[in-house]
């Protein structure tokens, strides 16, 4: 065989056709996610608009997926896709280029962005408590003053776990360096601790269950019990949104009220629903909503005034925001419904599998 | 073919130096058409350079170089692009023929020519070094060349298949003559091949002696006239009393 | 004659085998660690669970689905910067001023991390497909230039000069003796680039992505599932691996041989 010019771009053109062909598959109609008054083939026939809300597979973003499933399962006007994010900075740079318009994220995150100019409001909250201090099983340290000069790891600077932290070792006169932060991904924090790399870390579920299933940490500090009624994150929607289709916040925030209520009662069921989405343990998830209600609740999820500048209080005074934000232009709450009913979800209807190809 | 046109290559008070290092002074060279024409002379004397100036490679400091006719030249080796089979290097030469039936028949008939039938698709690399010698001197002949340079093609056989290779020029260039300028070492293929014999002297390079050879090709190589031919160019570089 | 047969298919056989066997020993050491519990099943799935989610990614589309996300990016990146690399790395070979003017600058981007333009990579394109095939680009582009000009840079004057006797002129000396002179350095450019897209696409995945095998192990990792990520280890390992073999057959086109027999 020669190797003539010709030949190579063919072969290059044929590989790249391939390629593309198999990447956006053309043949298959609905799959432009942009295409607008779309009639799914859900048993909800009635929904004429569809919205993509973006999420984290952490528990305190649970009632997106939930709603994900409600919105396709029962009676509602808006279908909603959650979209999977795996890290903070891809959701702000997608909230940014309005490829979300609509997503839940750490609440001082959602302060900084407000803070740079990027339009965002936050109309609901995604679940209280659900955070804890992790130490190891067998290790000595029975309070927070244990662990001077020890390594504690946070999942970011501008998480409500930082802020917290700092705020109790303030109450038990400590000094902000007397604890070593080191900042890691969640998903790092339970290995990390069992290889001794770290004596604690404080995250959101489910990166604390996991320790104690596999039987190497234990919770030292129920969020609440630092900060009751602790808030790790919220419904963030950009402003674009809530100008140009209020009808569709409205029904989302509807839709993340009543799922939150949903599976405030219906844990097992949760757990369940949301496995596949998360693409995690369904026994880790069962563990987190049922083993202790102390861990999470999604009741009282409408943000107060006073929630949010205890927050951006102690995110000024650790010098992480720099200006104070009026909280009627953070907060938007003329969505939270008067009355929360919980989502009408089939629990029969939740699949034991796998959903194929969930995106 | 080209008998019609007529070929002149001329140096006429050529001077060549690179940079500081005077190579050529004032040389005049005068090749008749269809004279074989060979310059032998010490190692770094100039003789490439004088192909170079010859076939327009390079540009005289001073003087003129006058040519007419198409000019190939043949190298010592490596001179052949290893991408390219035997055919397509031998097809180079043709690249001017338009008719693709007589390219295809001229090609077949180099390629008879060089005795390397069957050899038509092998790569250079995949040939003795003989064997590219003798595609690289059909790829010079093929189509219409007139002039051939010739720098040491022959210096990197062995002495059998220089023996060889020289009979076979001598062959060939019965078929296709051509006006041929040949530089060498081998004082032996200067006496079997030349019409002429320019000895060279040592950089700057000058001719100090100009031999004719009459006897015509080809030639006996133990034959008086090529001893003789031998004694005359050793004396000539000091090598013989 | 006979017998230089036999030796040769018996070392042909040689070849397959050892690979194999150190394959199986690679295998059944990890059996080992893991059922003898030397490393904690949270640190090191087992090979049954590698297995299992293997067959659960697969029957589920998602692998499938991330591969074919992970080959496009690569191919376009690198379809990108091969046809803007080599002609810019043939056009730099033949001009010495543009080369002493450019080449320091395009030395500085080579040494660039492609993963330091991570931060660039999701400003400018966002989200999706975009990123990802920025940063192969520029992973590969720098290589590919300046491995395409210093080949032209070295290519023996010999056969210009043979081009100029046989009147090679223009676009012409740039197909048919430039460039082919310097195809065997180029496709052994274009393996060692494909090599280090292979590598940066995995770690370009990791964020911006929504899909491809990078995206995998994050998700994985996210999920707490390091079973699924060691299957996507291995999926990318073969894939990098069967492609680079492809890439090699090219060098054993009969009009490059030459380059790699001297
Ligand atoms: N490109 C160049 N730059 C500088 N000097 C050169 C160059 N080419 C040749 N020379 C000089 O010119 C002189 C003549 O070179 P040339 O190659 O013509 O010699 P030659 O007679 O062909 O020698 P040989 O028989 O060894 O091939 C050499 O001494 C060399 O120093
Ligand atoms: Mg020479």
């Amino acid at each position: 065989m020669k190797f003539t010019f010709g030949k190579l771009m063919l072969g290059i053109a044929v590989v790249l056709t391939t390629l593309g062909l198999l990447r956006y598959k053309p043949w298959k109609k609905n799959s432009g996610v942009t295409a607008r008054d779309v009639i799914h083939e859900g048993v909800n026939k009635k929904a004429t608009r569809e919205l993509t809300v973006g999420y984290l597979p952490v528990t305190c973003h649970l009632t997106c997926p939930v709603t994900d499933f409600a919105s396709k399962t029962t009676q509602t006007n808006t279908n909603f896709n959650s979209r999977v994010f795996s890290d903070f900075p891809t959701v702000v740079s997608a909230l940014e280029a309005k490829q979300v318009q609509a997503t839940f994220m750490i609440v001082p995150l959602a302060m900084k962005l407000r803070e740079q100019g990027v339009p965002v409001k936050i109309c609901y909250l995604g679940h209280r408590d659900g955070s804890e201090v992790i130490v190891g099983k067998n290790s000595r340290i029975r309070s927070l003053k244990d662990l001077k000069g020890k390594k504690m790891a946070i999942p970011s600077l501008y998480s409500n776990q930082n802020f917290v932290i700092h705020k109790m070792m303030d109450d038990f006169g400590m000094q902000p360096n007397d604890i070593e932060f080191i900042i890691l991904p969640p998903p790092d924090m339970p290995t990390s601790l069992a290889a001794g790399a770290i004596d604690a870390y404080f995250v959101g579920e489910p990166f604390c269950a996991k320790a104690e299933l596999d039987g190497y940490g234990k919770v030292l500090y129920y969020a609440r019990d630092i900060w009751p009624n602790f808030i790790s994150c919220a419904l963030v929607v950009h402003e674009d949104l809530i100008k140009q289709n209020p009808d569709v916040v409205q029904d989302l925030v509807r839709g993340i009220a009543a799922s939150g209520a949903w599976a405030e009662t219906h844990r097992v069921e949760a757990a369940k629903l949301v496995s596949p989405y998360f693409r995690q343990d369904e026994k880790v998830l069962n563990y987190v909503l049922t083993s202790d209600p102390k861990r999470v609740s999604y009741v009282q999820l409408t943000p107060t005034d006073e929630d949010l500048q205890q927050i951006e209080y102690q995110g000024i005074k650790l010098k992480l925001l720099s200006k104070k934000i009026p909280m009627y232009e953070l907060i938007d709450r003329k969505f939270v419904p008067n009355e929360i009913i919980p989502a009408p979800i089939d629990e029969a209807s939740i699949p034991n599998i796998l959903p194929a190809g969930k995106k | 073919m080209s008998d019609k046109k007529t070929v002149s290559l001329a140096l006429s008070n050529v001077s060549h130096s690179y940079g500081t290092t005077s190579v050529l002074q004032t040389l005049n060279l005068q090749v008749k058409n269809g004279e074989v024409v060979v310059l032998v002379g010490p190692s770094g004397c100039g003789k490439t350079t004088i192909l170079n100036l010859l076939s327009g490679h390079l540009q005289p400091s001073t003087g003129r170089v006058q040519r007419t006719g198409n000019i190939r030249t043949v190298y010592q080796h490596d001179g052949l692009f290893p991408w390219l089979t035997v055919e397509e290097n031998i097809a180079m030469g043709l690249r001017s023929v338009s008719d693709t039936a007589q390219r295809e028949k001229e090609k077949q008939d180099l390629v008879e020519l060089i005795h390397l039938r069957g050899f038509e698709n092998h790569y250079p690399h995949q040939l003795s070094g003989g064997m590219r010698q003798r595609v690289e001197l059909a790829r010079a002949l093929a189509g219409q060349s007139d002039i051939l340079l010739m720098d040491e093609p022959f210096s990197a056989l062995d002495y059998q298949t220089r023996l060889r290779m020289r009979l076979e020029l001598v062959r060939i260039l019965e078929q296709r003559p051509r006006t041929v300028v040949f530089v060498t070492h081998d004082i032996e293929e200067a006496a079997q091949l030349a019409d002429r014999v320019l000895v060279l002297s040592s950089r700057p390079a000058t001719v100090c002696r100009e031999l004719e050879i009459l006897t015509p090709r080809p030639r006996d190589l133990t034959g008086s006239t090529v001893i003789e031919t031998m004694k005359t160019i050793l004396m000539e570089l000091g090598l013989q009393h | 004659m006979i017998n230089s047969k036999h030796t040769s298919s018996s070392q042909k056989k040689l070849q397959i085998l050892l690979p194999v066997l150190v394959l199986a020993g690679v295998i059944l050491l990890w059996i080992i660690i893991t059922y003898t519990n030397l490393f904690p099943a949270y640190a090191l799935p087992t090979p049954g669970a590698v297995l299992k989610s293997f067959k659960e990614e697969f029957e589920s589309g998602r692998l499938m689905n991330d591969i074919i996300a992970s080959l496009w990016r690569v191919a376009v990146g690198f379809v990108l910067s091969a046809t803007l690399g080599i002609p810019a790395g043939l056009w730099l070979g033949q001009h010495l001023y543009a080369r002493q003017a450019c080449v320091p600058m395009l030395n500085f981007f080579r040494f660039l991390s492609p993963l330091a333009w991570i931060p660039f990579a999701i400003l400018w394109f966002h989200i999706g497909d975009k990123p990802a095939v920025f940063l192969i680009f520029m992973a590969t582009f720098f290589p590919l230039a300046l491995a395409t000009m210093s080949a032209v840079a070295t290519i023996p004057s010999i056969y210009f000069k043979v081009a100029k006797d046989y009147n090679y002129k223009g676009i012409e000396l740039l197909t048919k003796v430039t460039f082919p002179s310097i195809l065997p350095q180029i496709i052994t450019a274009l393996r060692v680039s494909y090599g280090i897209a292979w590598v940066v696409i995995v770690a370009a995945e990791m964020v911006g992505c929504q899909d491809g095998l990078g995206y995998g192990i994050w998700d994985a990792r996210n999920g707490l599932r390091l079973d699924s990520a060691v299957c996507y280890m291995i999926v990318i390992g073969v894939l990098g691996m069967g492609i680079d073999r492809l890439l090699a057959q090219l060098t054993k086109l009969p009009n490059v041989r030459w380059g790699y027999e001297r």
